[in-house]
């Protein structure tokens, strides 16, 4: 066991602080549907997520989104893309302090380790406008095959326009020099 | 096909879910979670970040599991938790393969919810990972 750590009191301080807020443009149908498509490749989705006559038969009345669906990809309504064209995407690829203005610590590479989804029984359909909130939840180091690993948990709840709560997601990043 | 939620108790297994691991899986991927790290594409990047070479998203591997989860579930259930750790990523070249099995049944409400054990190999039987989840049904009529 050493002394060493990649944790400073600085990035301590940043633990539960509001570190991105974005709300998506609303959802499309078409997107749903390429989602599905590629989680499916090379079986074809389940109707729910594309036939619009057969989710019309179902309890949902429609299509919905498979819960994993990631509403933010590619672009949002808030931040738009004209503030990545000026400020870059902070918290990209593992460097999340430098959302508040902190240098991230030194690391090669950027892995995740657990992902947990907590999910509630609303759905996101064609239409539907999310936001999100994320923070840093928690850090923690061990020492593992790759060195020093420093682990950092980003919590991410998701509502909709109703202010539904859908979903939360916690993910464990590790970081390693 | 319907679950017949009485009948489950823990140890029974639900239907595995396989996939190859290649750009073509994963590229689709990509293009709909815009994720495009050199690592997921690129062997050469794969090895210098100290695996074997191009690897799995590790939102793909949730994603997975979740599709595991659906297709057991048809259209009546729903899942509630999805827990991974993941050990070793999916490596280009190799298959991956998800299963689980019922640990708890428990009746809350007007749903039955099932808790579970799930994981994932390849084809070289390297676990991939491991985890836990809850899915809940429609409390049957007795």
């Amino acid at each position: 066991m050493t002394d060493e750590t990649m944790i400073t009191d600085e990035m301590l301080a940043l633990v539960d602080r509001p570190m991105r807020r974005a709300t998506s443009f609303p959802i499309g149908a078409n997107e749903i549907r390429r989602w599905a498509m590629a989680i499916y490749y090379p079986e074809i989705p389940p109707r729910l997520f594309w036939d619009d006559d057969y989710a019309a038969t179902t309890k949902w009345g429609g299509i919905i989104a498979p819960q994993e669906f990631n509403p933010f990809a590619w672009a949002t309504k808030d931040p738009p893309l004209s503030e990545r064209a000026t400020a870059g995407r902070p918290g990209r690829w593992g460097h999340f302090e430098s959302v508040f203005g902190v240098e991230p610590p030194p690391y090669r590479a950027v892995l995740q380790s657990r992902v947990i989804a907590n999910y509630s029984p609303v759905r996101m359909r064609p239409g539907d406008v999310i936001r999100s909130v994320d923070r840093i939840s928690e850090y923690f180091e061990r020492e593992g095959k790759m060195g020093l690993q420093l682990y950092t948990t980003i919590s991410v709840d998701y509502f909709n326009q109703h202010d539904e709560w859908i979903k939360r997601l916690d993910t464990v990043f590790m970081r390693y020099r | 096909m319907t679950v017949d939620v009485n009948s489950l108790e823990p140890g029974h297994p639900i239907p595995t879910w396989s996939r190859k691991g290649t750009l073509d899986h994963w590229n689709r991927f990509a293009a709909v979670n815009d994720e495009f790290a050199g690592h997921h594409m690129d062997d050469e990047v794969g090895r210098h970040e100290g695996f074997g070479g191009a690897f799995i998203m590790a939102p793909f591997s949730h994603a997975y599991l979740h599709a595991m989860l659906r297709e057991w579930l048809a259209d009546e259930g729903r899942i509630v938790t999805v827990d991974m750790r993941l050990k070793n990523p999916l490596l280009r070249g190799r298959t991956l393969e998800a299963g689980g099995h019922v640990t708890g049944v428990r009746r809350e409400g007007d749903e039955v919810f099932v808790d579970l054990e799930i994981w994932q190999i390849d084809d070289e039987n390297t676990s991939l990972g491991t985890g836990i989840a809850t899915v809940a049904f429609p409390s049957p009529q007795d």
